[in-house]
């Protein structure tokens, strides 16, 4: 689809109509994250982020390295849905949500330290933090999964 | 985020330059981004400004560098709302056919 070489840092960014605390809770309990992650079910404590397919497979498991809700998540990624990608170096992921005004909230999601992880970079860049990130905002702001 | 801000942004040829260079290569300084502009320092500063106010490019510092990244999520949010809209119907009416076709063949 694309033929840009991935980044190795990446940056997403996206207003939601949701306070911090509902976004926080957004990506971090499995029950939200299955609907807008890839189906994904998604559970973060302070000191472990774990994610597993909608068939019990492990998707994600990786140390918390900082939480401090309803502000900021940094966590470790291993794409462990794909062994060529899993075999590559981890990378990390940062949220940062950030109150605006109008009952807005900034959510930031930067993706880095992706050197030793290239085909991770290409596969999680273009539709894949994307996807993510739209249908997040739609389930906050609508209640209901992103169509398709 | 505001529609009219990303469709007043990406109506500019010089700013679409800019977000296909930033495309190519992520997290890149103005300096970098004016060598490949025929303009102005201020010119090429003006016009990452718009594309920041519409959500398009997110600076970030790193040491005493201001880096430009490329923020997709508008361009596909805008197209979610404006263009699925109107070529969805047209895909669900020919499965549709198609179904009807099979069904009946």
């Amino acid at each position: 689809m694309t033929t840009m070489t991935a980044q190795a840092t990446q940056v997403y960014q996206v207003f939601i109509k949701a306070t911090p605390e509902q976004i926080w809770e957004a990506i971090t309990n499995p029950e939200f994250t299955g609907k807008y992650f890839y189906g994904a079910r998604i559970t973060v404590t302070s000191d472990h982020y774990h994610s597993l397919s909608p068939d019990g497979d492990v998707w994600g498991d990786d140390r918390v390295l900082e939480y401090d809700p309803p502000r900021r998540l940094v966590h470790g990624w291993r794409s462990l849905y794909n062994p060529e990608l899993a075999a590559e170096e981890p990378s990390r992921v940062t949220w940062e949500i950030e109150e605006q005004d109008g009952g807005y909230s900034l959510l930031t999601v930067t993706h880095d330290q992706l050197e030793g992880a290239p085909k991770t970079a290409e596969s999680v860049s273009g539709q894949g933090w994307m996807m993510v990130l739209s249908g997040l905002k739609t389930l906050l702001e609508t209640g209901k999964p992103l169509a398709g | 985020m505001d529609d009219d801000a990303v469709f007043r942004a990406l109506a500019d040829p010089t700013r679409r330059f800019l977000l296909d260079r930033l495309f190519e290569r992520d997290g890149r300084t103005l300096t970098e981004l004016e060598s490949e502009l025929e303009m102005t320092r201020f010119g090429a500063m003006k016009h990452l400004r718009v594309l920041e106010d519409a959500g398009l490019v997110v600076t970030r510092r790193s040491g005493r560098k201001k880096l430009h990244y490329l923020n997709p999520v508008p361009i596909r949010l805008v197209h979610d709302r404006w263009i699925d809209k109107y070529t969805e119907p047209r895909v669900s009416a020919l499965a549709e056919l198609k179904a009807l076709l099979e069904e009946s063949a």
